[in-house]
């Protein structure tokens, strides 16, 4: 089964590591997702719900584009 | 693996076991009358509580082992594989309980009609769990 790639990528894992290497799990309780989804998330194999991207951007604190990046190619 | 991917191989698991051998005890019966045998309470009964007993032993080690997850509620992603796997496990059941219904119309035999939308339900529920497994693995 081919996987539909997704038509944007993001720094979740990069600033997740650059906010004192916060873990998937802790980030997860903190936006109301499991682990797992966090992973996918990075992986880009899910795209989340507009609320957890919001969530994500403010867990960091920075704007949602400096966190999620479409893709043009 | 989260609760919730723990709980349907668990839930696989019990249908399989207890299907497989109903299905087996109903082929045994048949077999000694010659004839499809006619549905049994009693087996059924059997069926039901194997499925239930599997499903509360499988349910409570998992939430022995993790007890801090079993008050998990399904995320946004374990939802969306939920209500998609949900939807194609209602048409599996709408397939399988018009092809029994076709059948009985057919041949008139209102055994094989129960056994048609007993394996419909029991097809169905499989599909669900296994599509949920594997919408998941997909979706990670």
């Amino acid at each position: 089964m081919v996987r539909k790639r997704l038509p944007f990528t993001n720094r979740v894992r990069e600033l997740r590591e650059a906010h004192g290497g916060m873990t998937q799990a802790e980030l997860g309780d903190l936006i109301g997702v499991t682990r797992q989804t966090i992973a996918a998330i990075e992986k880009d194999r899910y795209s989340p719900s507009l609320e957890s991207a919001f969530r994500i951007s403010r867990v960091f604190g920075v704007e949602l584009e400096e966190v999620f990046r479409w893709c043009d190619s | 693996m989260t609760f919730n991917e723990k709980s349907a191989w668990i839930m696989l698991a019990a249908l399989l076991v207890s299907g497989l051998s109903y299905a087996g005890a109903v082929a045994n019966l048949s077999a000694d009358l010659g004839q499809l045998a006619p549905p049994s309470v009693p087996l059924l009964i059997k069926f039901t509580v194997v499925l239930i007993l599997i499903s509360i032993v499988g349910h409570a080690l998992i939430a022995a082992l993790r007890p801090g997850d079993t008050n998990d509620r399904l995320d946004e992603r374990e939802q969306r594989v939920h209500d998609k796997a949900g939807n194609w496990s209602g048409i599996v059941l709408g397939f399988g309980v018009i092809a029994a219904l076709v059948n009985y119309l057919a041949f008139g035999n209102a055994d094989l009609l129960f056994y048609g939308v007993f394996a419909s339900l029991f097809v169905a529920q499989l599909a669900e769990y296994v599509l949920q497994l594997a919408m998941t693995k997909l979706a990670s």
